[in-house]
């Protein structure tokens, strides 16, 4: 079947694509002028920094009472208004908070040691109230807070602007994983990771190509790109990983046919949602990065699209997806459209049960 | 060589106890996976079905040959169980920002439970949780030992203190409970200790070592000691401990 780019949707993305013109970014040239991610200044997460700031063990413990009474404080408060942390998941949270800030957080409270002892921190005290603070009050994901996530074995700088990477996105590396060990071609082909956001995929699935294979990581958001760029330095992964600045399939133009794999976790939350979703995602994660319009689909069905025109024969392909409806509808599409080029579709559900990917392969 | 498990169900709520340490707000049920195995150790990943599809296939996991768990890779080890999250509410992915990265892994051939929940990435639980899986295999899972042909294997030798006289130069540093090799000497000395019926001094002799270096050995692992006296107590003999260490044990 010959490709064509009519989708009910496509004229909303066309549309977008068009204000953001493809500005080609290159990793290794984080002092380009071309493109309007190098002016974003990507923030160092608190665990990065040096431990300059020193502050007396008391005042320190004053600290962690003040901001533990808070997280006990809100109960199940959260949790009710909008299945939000409880206070369990609080003082988890304020125990990391303490890892990442303090130099020697292992011998902390558990010494007898004198109160007037000093403690190396990464963080002046009062910022610490006031981030403490901007968590409980303002709903702050805790991610931003500390400016990164755990995700797989890596640390992701992560900030406000930038999508903080899920734990159910992880099964996405290990499905490529799977299918790179069987095929020595497809290990060493170019990938691409559209809407990479932090780079997490990007970088996990770099992470298990071979030698001569490589990833192309691209977003529209010029914070997303600067902030991949970082965390792509940070595992010298920059021979291997491209980022590029644009919508959707546009900055791969000079890939078309060309892709050994395609994956992606676009925003796929159907738009009526986004006012419901709980706080610290619906008030600080980029809408960009959740909306899929009306039934969430918009981005996925385009996917569906860019699998058929970019992936060479035999490429392989995974989307994240909202859950089971969207699971279905994409392999309905898929099969009334594009059965002459996708096939081996297959749908995989996410640790919790839930239908989350759709993979399949080129013909 | 025949192996036995005596892995009674009834033990899990304790063991749960003993070697987890998830929140208490959360749910502890396991979540229906809709596919067996965990692709993240390359491993045989079973689709929803649709018509007309071809599964991805692998190698078949190795087999499970009643036993030799311990020997197989984390990889292999992992294709034995079922992993599940702890269930979460709602729809979860770009939904949620709460963490919920605690794992449970049940190894099906056994019936034994790990679970992990207290690091801050998904990926980081699994390692904890495999590798609480491998001592808790070590403890439960007990072969047959032949007493009249008994020669301790290597694994046993190398976590026996250097003055057991017939651990031989050439087995080396004494190995510790820290140590991941450690499971697999603590499970072949409750293997012998199981096969003379819960005695230490009988055992002590096939190990060439006196009965108090033996239940130091035995008090030095928390989890070992545990077993060791769990045994005991079946067969209404008392106790390791410390401060019995001075008392002749039998
Ligand atoms: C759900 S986030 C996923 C981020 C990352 N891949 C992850 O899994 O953590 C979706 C990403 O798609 C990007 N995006 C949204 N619209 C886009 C478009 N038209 N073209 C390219 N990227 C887009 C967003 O900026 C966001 O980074």
């Amino acid at each position: 079947m010959k490709l064509t780019l009519t989708n009910h949707n496509f004229s909303t993305l066309l549309n977008s694509s068009f204000i953001n013109l493809t500005r080609p970014f290159c990793s290794l040239s984080l002092s380009s002028s071309l493109s309007s991610s190098t002016s974003i200044k990507p923030q160092v997460p608190i665990f990065l920094r040096p431990p300059i700031y020193s502050t007396k063990l008391n005042d320190l413990k004053k600290w962690h009472n003040w901001a533990k009474n808070i997280a006990f404080s809100i109960g199940s408060s959260f949790v009710q208004s909008d299945n939000g942390p409880d206070s369990t998941i609080l003082c988890r949270e304020l125990k990391w908070f303490i890892e990442d800030v303090v130099e020697n957080h292992h011998s902390l409270f558990s010494q007898v040691g004198d109160d007037n002892e000093k403690v190396k921190m990464r963080a002046d005290i009062e910022e610490l109230y006031c981030l403490w603070k901007q968590r409980i009050e303002e709903r702050k994901p805790f991610q931003y807070i500390v400016g990164c996530e755990h995700w797989k074995d890596l640390v992701l700088s992560v900030q406000e602007g930038v999508l903080i990477p899920r734990p159910e996105t992880e099964l996405i590396v290990d499905l490529v994983s799977d299918v790179v060990s069987k095929n020595e071609g497809l290990k060493r082909g170019v990938w691409a990771d559209l809407g990479t956001g932090s780079g997490a995929l990007a970088i996990g699935i770099g992470r298990v190509l071979g030698d001569g294979g490589k990833v192309i990581g691209s977003d529209l958001s010029p914070v997303a790109v600067a902030v991949a760029g970082y965390n792509v330095q940070r595992y010298s992964l920059q021979d291997k990983i491209e980022l590029r600045e644009g919508s959707w399939l546009e900055p791969l133009k000079d890939m078309e046919g060309k892709l050994a794999g395609l994956v992606s976790n676009p925003p796929y939350i159907p738009s009526k949602e986004i006012p419901v979703l709980q706080a610290e995602v619906g008030k600080h994660e980029p809408r960009v990065a959740l909306d899929g319009g009306i039934d969430g689909m918009d981005a996925l069905l385009h996917l569906c699209d860019g699998a058929d025109l970019m992936l060479k024969p035999g490429g392989f392909f995974a989307f994240e997806t909202n859950g089971e409806k969207q699971c279905r509808e994409l392999v309905d599409y898929m099969k009334s459209n594009k059965s002459a080029s996708l096939c081996n579709l297959e749908i995989f559900a996410d640790f919790a049960g839930i239908q989350r990917f759709v993979i399949g392969f080129h013909r | 060589m025949a192996h036995k498990i005596i892995f009674k169900p009834t033990f899990i709520l304790n063991l749960k106890q003993q070697f987890t340490t998830t929140t208490t707000s959360q749910t502890h049920n396991i979540s229906h996976c809709h596919f067996l195995h965990h692709p993240f150790f390359n491993i045989k990943i079973r689709p929803i079905s649709l018509h007309s599809t071809t599964p991805i296939t692998t190698t078949a996991a190795a087999t499970a040959n009643h036993g030799g768990y311990l020997d197989l890779t984390d990889d292999d080890l992992m294709r034995q169980c079922e992993m599940g999250t702890f269930k979460t509410s709602g729809p979860g992915g770009q939904h949620r920002n709460k963490r919920e990265s605690a794992v449970r892994l049940k190894h099906l051939p056994t019936g034994i439970i790990a679970q992990a929940g207290e690091d801050r990435s998904q990926h980081m639980n699994r390692a904890s949780a495999i590798k609480r899986l491998r001592s808790l295999i070590a403890l439960k899972v007990r072969k047959t030992v032949d007493l009249d042909a008994y020669s301790p294997p290597r694994e046993l030798l190398q976590i026996l203190p250097p003055k057991s006289s017939i651990r031989g130069s050439d087995i080396g540093s004494q190995i510790g409970p820290n140590n991941p090799k450690f499971a697999m000497g603590m499970q072949a000395l409750l293997d012998l200790i199981f096969a003379v019926d819960g005695s230490v001094s009988d055992a002590a002799k096939y190990l060439g070592l006196s009965t108090g270096a033996l239940s130091r050995l035995i008090l030095s692992d928390d989890s070992l000691r545990k077993e060791v006296n769990d045994l005991r107590a079946s067969k209404r003999i008392r106790g390791i401990y410390w401060y019995s260490l001075w008392a002749q044990i039998q």
